[in-house]
């Protein structure tokens, strides 16, 4: 079933999904349904990894901002929208010119430093809220120290917004993985991954290869879409008030 | 005949979590320029009450039992279009925190003209503008001309339900129903819109569902006096009636 | 209350040129301290015939021993006077390769973000009006799977269904050859292009229209509304959406950079000539006067559009408004 996936297969090129390649064959002979395999695992590397530099960067750089006086406030807030208004491609060359090569872990390190401005300017707003708020006013009252007052009162409160951004930013950095790589500035051809994967459907459209474009790209929205699910179930129900809008006669005899 | 009556009314909510019976078959009825207070612990169903006769109730909240009649005819099963032509006419409704019952992106004048042109959708824009005047004046607003171009964050509390209160009496209703009206109002602007509920009765000849947890409330400004609790009614009587049996039973207690 | 108005004009002015010259430092930093020689960006593939002691001569000739701020003040003093310098890749000046594609991206991005604003709004108000009902929720969840598809392979898949299989639009280019005022034929090339463009932004925008507008509807006012007679739509149209509107305003203008700088991944797979290829091609092939000029006029924009937003909320809204302002706002005598 699973072969090599960097073997290139020459006398099998552009196969169509059969019993021998259960997905196909690429352009170069290589067996999409074990690429699909090996590759998910560097895609989802990526993720992760970017994702945590970026969060553990937006967390910071937001509480930091949100908890400091205004003075330095506004210095952080304005270096965040300065590089939000560094355009991403440009950012992203030439951190990849910085940290040299093009492997999975460079990468990552490329995507998480592109990743965390918004993140970190809700961080703040959420931090700037609840500082404000009575409890933690309270807490101060009782004695609390700042890092009580942090993670006892702050942290939890925070944390599930954080963590749905953080899924979220999973699923970003999937998208930025994939996006850089089927454009030639990411992974090169050799690392299989789903995006470098993609990089081959220009000469499978030239050739009515759908299998090399749909099959990989379907795994990818799949991933993403379980990604999103997940978020959003951490988030939870945000609001369980009912509306007052009641469009439709809202209140009529229950009928038996 | 009553102006209004409510016979056996039952309202539940259902939430995923199972049902909640928020009324339990109330009964009563609202004599024409009488204004009736509805007295109750917080959560005793006041609210509800109010909005299941409006039917302002969300979604989730449904009429099991009962009948609501309104001047001899039977309004339970009202859709929402013959809802909405009461609504604007026979009944109106002040909430409780004025701050919140105000649109904050609108000027009041603006709320105020458009529950005009809804009542009177033949007004022209002048005409419109005097009697939004006329019901700021009716409620004791001064310069209306000015005040009509404030935003209501611009509005102390009391200047805000005497607004909410000129867009109530814009439908020239019969019924004004006033849930805690006065709650979320310093003590003397509470007098003050007492006074101006028992001046609005004289002018207007409207009635009056006073829904209050103040006893001193009812008592002021009361004809007569609904006691509700978990949901039921457990008395209605004149205020002199009522009181003298809360206090013979909490000397009982 | 005017002086007090033209000051904060003079003050955002400021604020705004500030940021521009900072971003302008940051972005020549950037592409000097990435690789690749610039003086490829002056010969391009000349240097390759040049001596050594003619390249060293050439970098002394333009300044490229010297620090990089007496180069950036070079290049600053050349960008005031309307010369950004060569591009290496085309081998023209810089100003007339964006000319000439600028349009192309204006109209792909501007109808994009037309479509998006309005659709947005739109299918938002729809969804909240319908809320939790079954119309809303099959949006949502259609809605969630678009935001799901990576722009391009949502193009890669438009372009095997509708250019390859079927034949009936164009995949690649801006207009037929020799067909360039022809409008009819701009329009069916911008078709499949747009539709990515509009797919890959609209769920995001409608569901912050959807749930802002699911807050309104949730407060007290919409109860005092209905009490005057006005419909459930009614409320929504009239009294709701004003108060979802300045926040709706804010994030499309935060929207208007991002959708308009973001259609390079579209423009590539289209082979659309704009100015999102012209950024790719210049990022891939080191064409730095090129991406410095790219790279500002996007910063640039992104600068303008977040000002703008702070500004439209600040304005638009009185809640913002009162607060920042009057504090004052009071009738006396009362």
């Amino acid at each position: 079933m699973t072969k090599d996936p960097l073997y290139m297969d020459l006398a099998h090129c552009n196969e169509a999904p059969g019993k021998e390649f259960l997905f196909g064959t690429d352009t170069m002979g290589r067996d999409i349904f074990s690429m699909i395999r090996y590759g998910g695992r560097i895609s989802l590397t990526i993720g992760f990894l970017a994702t945590l530099l970026s969060t553990i960067l937006a967390v910071l750089a937001g509480s930091v901002s949100g908890c400091a006086p205004a003075r330095i406030d506004g210095v952080l807030m304005g270096l965040t929208e300065l590089f939000l208004s560094v355009p991403g491609l440009l950012l992203t060359v030439f951190l990849q010119a910085v940290f040299g090569g093009s492997d999975a872990y460079s990468l990552s390190v490329v995507i998480g430093l592109t990743g965390w401005m918004s993140m970190a300017k809700v961080v703040r707003a959420e931090v700037l809220q609840l500082k404000h708020t009575d409890y933690v006013l309270a807490a101060k009252c009782l004695g609390g120290g700042f890092f009580h007052v942090l993670f006892r009162h702050l942290a939890p409160n925070f944390f599930p917004s954080v963590l749905f951004m953080a899924v979220m930013n999973v699923r970003n950095a999937i998208v930025a993985e994939s996006t850089l790589s089927f454009m030639g500035l990411g992974l090169p051809m050799e690392e299989v991954s789903w995006g470098s994967m993609l990089s081959l459907s220009e000469s499978a459209l030239l050739s009515h290869s759908w299998w090399i474009i749909l099959i990989p790209g379907a795994f990818l929205v799949a991933t993403l879409l379980c990604l999103t699910n997940l978020g959003n179930y951490m988030r939870g129900r945000a609001n369980k008030r009912h509306s007052n809008l009641g469009c439709q006669g809202s209140l009529n005899i229950k009928k038996k | 005949m009553d102006l209004l009556e409510v016979e056996n009314l039952s309202v539940s909510f259902y939430r995923p979590e199972g049902e909640i019976e928020a009324l339990k078959k109330v009964s009563f009825s609202l004599r024409e320029g009488e204004i009736l207070a509805v007295m109750g612990e917080t959560g005793c169903g006041k609210s509800v009450l109010c909005k299941s006769i409006l039917k302002l109730l969300p979604d989730i909240a449904k009429i099991k039992t009962g009948h609501i009649i309104v001047r001899g005819e039977e309004i339970t099963d009202y859709t929402e279009r013959q809802m909405r032509e009461l609504r604007g006419s026979f009944f109106s409704m002040v909430f409780q925190n004025p701050m919140t019952a105000l649109n904050p992106c609108m000027s009041v004048g603006e709320q105020i003209a458009e529950a005009v042109r809804l009542r009177q959708p033949g007004l022209s824009g002048k005409e419109r503008q005097q009697r939004v005047a006329e019901l700021m004046h009716l409620v004791g607003l001064d310069h209306p001309g000015e005040r009509a171009r404030q935003y209501p964050y611009q509005l102390s509390g009391g200047m805000a339900q005497r607004c909410v209160i000129a867009i109530a009496l814009a439908a020239q209703p019969s019924v004004l129903f006033a849930d805690e009206a006065t709650t979320a109002l310093d003590v003397t602007v509470q007098a003050q819109i007492l006074d101006l509920f028992l001046e609005l009765r004289e002018k207007t000849g409207m009635s009056i569902v006073l829904v209050t947890h103040n006893p001193g409330v009812a008592a002021r400004a009361a004809d007569r006096v609904a006691l509700m609790k978990n949901g039921e009614l457990t008395g209605i009587g004149d205020v002199e009636e009522i009181f003298e049996e809360i206090i013979h039973r909490q000397n009982f207690i | 209350m005017r002086k007090l108005y033209i000051g904060r004009i003079l003050y955002n002015i400021g604020k705004f040129a500030l940021r521009v010259i900072v971003l302008s430092v940051l972005v020549f930093t950037i592409s000097r301290l990435a690789p690749g020689d610039p003086l490829y960006a002056y010969y391009g593939e000349r240097v390759e015939k040049m001596s050594v002691a003619q390249q060293e001569q050439a970098r002394e000739r333009l300044g490229l021993r010297k620090p990089l701020f007496t180069q950036y003040a070079r290049w600053l003093q050349g960008a005031f006077h309307g010369d950004f310098g060569i591009s290496y890749q085309y081998k023209t000046d810089v100003k007339e390769v964006i000319a000439a594609r600028i349009g192309n991206t204006l109209i792909l991005g501007g109808l994009g973000f037309l479509l998006i604003f309005v659709l947005a709004l739109l299918l938002g108000l729809f969804c909240a009006w319908r809320e939790d009902r079954a119309a809303d929720r099959i949006i949502c969840r259609i809605g969630t799977v678009t935001s799901c598809v990576p722009e391009f392979w949502l193009a890669l898949l438009l372009l095997l269904v509708f250019a390859v299989w079927l034949d009936w639009l164009p995949g690649s280019g801006a207009y037929s050859i020799g067909k360039e005022g022809d409008v009819a034929d701009r329009a069916v090339h911008l078709v499949l292009p747009l539709t990515v463009v509009v797919l890959g932004h609209l769920w995001y925008y409608a569901f912050q229209v959807r749930n802002r507008l699911l807050e309104e509807v949730r407060a007290d006012y919409v109860l005092l509304a209905r009490m005057k007679g006005l419909s459930g739509k009614q409320v929504l149209y009239r009294h709701c959406l004003r108060g979802a509107l300045p926040s709706y305003l804010s994030m499309m203008a935060v929207a208007l950079p991002h959708i308009l700088g973001g259609t390079y991944v579209v423009e590539t797979v289209f082979s659309y000539p704009g100015i999102g290829t012209l950024a790719y091609e210049s990022a891939r092939y080191q064409d730095y006067n090129l991406l410095m000029v790219v790279s500002l006029l996007t910063g640039t924009m992104v600068i303008f559009c977040n000002m703008l937003a702070g500004i439209i909320s600040g304005r638009i809204d009185p809640r913002m408004r009162i607060h920042s302002l009057t504090g004052g706002g009071e009738v006396r005598g009362c």
